[in-house]
């Protein structure tokens, strides 16, 4: 065995707490240089878009990942925390907090029921009984109401007018917090129950592990992190347009899907990765080469291509990529140290 | 009442063919592949635009142009099995399902790069009845009534009759259907016994393709408009048709498949009832939550039997 050497800076490195910080301080900072014009505003607004799309991935891989529990529910959660954000704040008056509480109620509720489901149908049947659910809560927001817009002019959160720029801080700091507090569930003994029961169920159980409690709990921390992300694109995109829009259909519950297994199911980095390449690289980079902006079809089959391959040739997703590069590297630096 | 009520019940032929079709498709992949195919609706919508590009640009009629458009179905689907599926470095049940929705975005890119992006799409029937000059409708006077039928919809169930009863006669007295049998029970056994599974998933992604655009065809051939997504409505009842009749049968689905537009239909028609007067805008909410009691108490399907979980 070798001895390793004490390197504070990589100890730290490896801290999830000093990873978020990181993490938000660099995505801070690339929203200052947007407001000293250095960057372009539609870069920032297009990576605010991403980390949506990230709270509702990371709350999906503790379900997939460590769950090992398949749903296709996650657009008809979003809808739920988007329409209780609109009712909230736009028709009731009520501030932030009170849109965040009930959003936390109702996508309680009905994790709770999606768990209870999930005791009595498994697998690919619970998937797509979700998707049913999701059709459900999709026709159910259509019928109520067509088109939800909020109006942020008169919102305030802890004394402070919400616009653009807060809008942005609210969703980098929603994405932080969600973040450290799945890293430390994840490494807690409740992940570790989860990743038995999604091992085996039988051997899980045999160990004393309650399916009916982690798995309604799963569903629950998912669905939470799903409506609350609803929530955000409310306050952050502010209008949309249930019939048309494809937020609440199948496809983004895919996209969520696609997101976590290219990302890497079992990692919160790497699904945060797999949305930025699902949701982000389009808006941020491909629209600036002229080439895609010639063609807008190909930046969608560019990233179907991206899917496939990484699905067909590494099943541990982007997680693996970067653990085999990294390890890759250090072989290389080792021979070379010693030669 | 009871001849407005045929009325609306042959009003779902259309749905109830185009749906029991897609079932199917989504079946057999299901039962083969081991996995949902969230392809087959857009794969449908790619067949579908050859056929109206063949209708639109060089005037051939969609009863000729349904054949290469059925083509680049089956095409799509080989593709899928032989070029994907099978150079795929150990991939699960989970990661087919990523690769068919990556396709996905693929035929959504390749659709409006390959024929444009036109507002409308002209497209016509498989009979179209204005150029032979007849009504589109057969009226049949009973019960002190009229029962409508469109001319569409009939050639539509005849040809959803001879397709599926063919399929089913396959699976069931065919090689390729004990094949398939085999394979869907136990993939791995199936091979040991000497049963060459590759060609057997290979065939089945074909006519699931082929199911699919034909059903893409029919729809379209009833008025509905053809977009990239137009399909997206009957997939994601195929899929709840599947669980509604249960996967484990292949006569389940389509069962499930006639249920799920009928039961939307009869409810729809309780709106002449001035008690459920405002009811049809609730149709498909009502129809949803229906079906999930039913998957609810019956989690193995209508017709479906229970699967005994091995430890």
């Amino acid at each position: 065995m070798t001895t390793q050497k004490k390197n504070p800076v990589r100890d730290l490195m490896r801290n999830p707490l000093a990873q978020i910080l990181l993490f938000t301080a660099v995505m801070a900072l690339l929203q200052v240089l947007s407001s000293a014009g250095l960057i372009s505003s539609s870069f920032v607004y297009a990576l605010g878009n991403t980390m949506i799309y990230a709270v509702i991935a990371i709350g999906f891989c503790l379900l997939l990942g460590y769950s090992g529990l398949a749903s296709l529910g996650t657009a008809g959660f979003i809808g739920l925390g988007a329409y209780a954000a609109f009712y909230v704040i736009q028709e009731f008056g009520l501030p932030y907090t009170v849109a965040f509480l009930v959003t936390l109620a109702v996508s309680i509720v009905i994790g709770v029921v999606v768990g209870f489901i999930s005791l009595r149908i498994e697998g690919i049947y619970l998937a797509i009984l979700t998707l049913g659910l999701a059709e459900i809560i999709r026709n159910l927001l259509m019928v109520i109401k067509s088109t939800v817009k909020i109006d942020l002019s008169n919102v305030k959160l802890f004394g402070i007018q919400i616009g653009d720029r807060e809008a942005y801080f609210l969703v980098l700091v929603t994405l932080a917090v969600l973040m450290w507090l799945l890293s430390n569930l994840i490494n807690s003994p409740t992940g570790r129950a989860m990743l038995a029961m999604k091992n085996s169920t039988s051997a899980a159980q045999a160990m004393g592990i309650s399916l009916m409690k982690y798995r309604l709990l799963a569903f629950v921390i998912s669905t939470v992190f799903a409506a609350i992300g609803g929530l955000l694109y409310m306050m952050f995109v502010r209008n949309m347009t249930t019939a048309t829009s494809t937020l609440l259909t199948l496809s983004t519950s895919l996209n969520i899907l696609g997101a976590v297994i290219i990302g890497g199911a079992k990692s919160p980095w790497g699904t945060t990765f797999g949305v930025f390449i699902i949701y982000g690289i389009q808006s941020m980079f491909l629209s600036k080469i002229p080439f895609f902006v010639k063609n807008p079809a190909f930046i969608t089959m560019v990233t179907g291509v991206l899917i496939i391959l990484v699905v067909m040739f590494f099943p541990g997703g982007f997680a693996q990529i970067f653990a085999q590069f990294t390890g890759w590297v250090r072989t290389k630096l080792r021979k070379g140290a010693a030669a | 009442m009871a001849a407005a009520f045929l009325s609306t019940l042959c009003g779902t032929l259309l749905s109830v063919c185009i749906t029991a079709m897609a079932a199917f498709a989504v079946t057999l992949i299901f039962k083969t592949s081991t996995t949902t195919n969230f392809a087959q609706g857009s794969i449908a919508a790619l067949g579908c635009y050859v056929t109206a590009e063949l209708f639109g640009a060089y005037g051939v009629p969609v009863c000729v142009g349904v054949i290469p458009g059925v083509l680049v179905g089956v095409l799509a689907g080989l593709f899928v099995d032989i070029v994907i599926f099978r150079n795929g470095r150990n991939v699960n049940a989970v990661g087919k399902q990523i690769i068919t929705m990556g396709l996905v975005s693929i035929i959504f890119g390749a659709i409006p790069l390959i024929f444009g992006n036109p507002e409308s799409i002209p497209f016509e029937p498989f009979f179209n009845p204005q150029k032979a000059g007849v009504s589109p409708n057969f009226i049949i006077p009973a019960f002190g009534g009229e029962i409508v039928v469109t001319r569409h919809s009939l050639i539509c169930l005849a040809i959803t009759v001879v397709v599926l009863g063919a399929l089913f006669l396959l699976l069931k007295y065919s090689k390729w259907g004990l094949g398939v049998r085999a394979t869907a029970s136990n993939e791995f056994t199936a091979e040991l016994m000497g049963i060459n599974t590759h060609v057997i998933t290979a065939v089945s992604w074909g006519i699931a393709g082929a199911l699919g655009v034909l059903a893409a065809v029919m729809y379209a051939g009833g008025g509905t408009k053809i977009s990239t997504s137009f399909m997206t409505t009957v997939q994601v009842n195929a899929f709840l048709a599947g669980i509604l009749g249960g996967f484990s049968t292949f006569h389940g689905p389509v069962i499930g498949a006639v249920c799920i537009p009928v039961a939307a239909s009869c409810v729809g028609f309780l709106a002449n009832f001035p008690a459920f007067s405002g009811i049809s805008r609730w149709n498909m909410v009502i129809v949803y939550v229906l079906m999930l009691i039913v998957i609810l108490i019956r989690p193995q399907g209508l017709v479906g039997k229970p699967v005994a979980k091995k430890v």
